[in-house]
């Protein structure tokens, strides 16, 4: 079984506003912290992250979820009227990463890493003795 | 404290800041009305709204996020950018969208009481 691929579980999330709720079904990948400067400025600071496959996700209210495209190859989710952010989608890989802040608790997830370190703003230190890489562990790392 | 002028923008640069004169250390919010919007902790500074440039505003969102303080967002990016109390003359700024290097070290962490179950907060 792979890496964070072990907790059967069934997850509901929401943007500030609830114009947008979530619902997840199965699996929900360990929570990874990037420190990217693109996630640094869209986000305010460094977000949290889960991912899972988009066959898991129910996204209602879809209409008030706005995408910006931030690079050639990825896409961002948030909410139109409160600004929330929600998805990080790297396109065409079936797969879409979630801000672990818009869901539920209990999340019962845990952070695991730290990615895009060479990146890290100024303005914190990272304390946690979680793993830390200096780019992406792989595409769907956030 | 950091001096001198402090710029920063939102991702796709439809925002643009500019800060005169110091800054005090910014603090890390740990709430669940920061989690959700952000997706992350609040991590803000803040300043005399006198004291800030804004282009671009007309790009920017204003969402009451409880009675009397609103949260401003750029429509195009979704970048979050401001944190505002009515009246209060003041305009808080995400550290995030600053252009590094701030010059500024995150002293204070608020609502620990209300963070995610899905890290550790630091004991202070």
């Amino acid at each position: 079984m792979a890496e964070g691929e072990k907790r059967p579980s069934r997850a509901t999330g929401r943007c500030l506003c609830g114009a947008i709720t979530l619902e997840i079904r199965g699996t929900l990948r360990d929570v990874v912290v990037c420190h990217c400067g693109q996630c640094r400025r869209q986000h305010g600071s460094p977000p949290s992250y889960t991912a899972a496959p988009w066959a898991d996700v129910t996204v209602n209210g879809s209409k008030h979820l706005k995408w910006f495209q931030s690079s050639p190859d990825a896409r961002r989710g948030f909410c139109r009227i409160c600004g929330s952010s929600l998805f990080w989608e790297p396109m065409g890989s079936g797969r879409v990463s979630i801000a672990a802040g818009c869901l539920d608790r209990p999340t019962d997830l845990r952070t695991v890493r730290h990615i895009f370190i060479a990146d890290k703003g100024d303005f914190y230190e990272i304390k946690d003795g979680l793993e830390q890489l200096p780019h992406s562990m792989m595409a769907q790392a956030r | 404290m950091t001096r001198g002028k402090t710029t920063g923008s939102c991702l796709c640069g439809a925002v643009r800041y500019e800060i005169e004169g110091p800054l005090p250390a910014p603090s890390a919010c740990h709430c669940a009305q920061c989690r959700r919007q952000h997706g992350a902790l609040g991590v803000y500074t803040l300043a005399p709204t006198d004291r800030y440039k804004i282009k671009g505003d007309r790009n920017i969102v204003w969402y009451e996020s409880s009675p009397g303080i609103r949260r401003g967002f750029c429509r195009i990016c979704g970048s979050k950018l401001f944190w505002e109390r009515a009246d209060s003359g003041q305009l808080d700024v995400t550290l995030g969208t600053m252009d590094q290097p701030t010059g500024l070290r995150i002293e204070k962490q608020i609502y620990l009481a209300d963070a995610g179950d899905y890290y550790d907060p630091p004991s202070r």
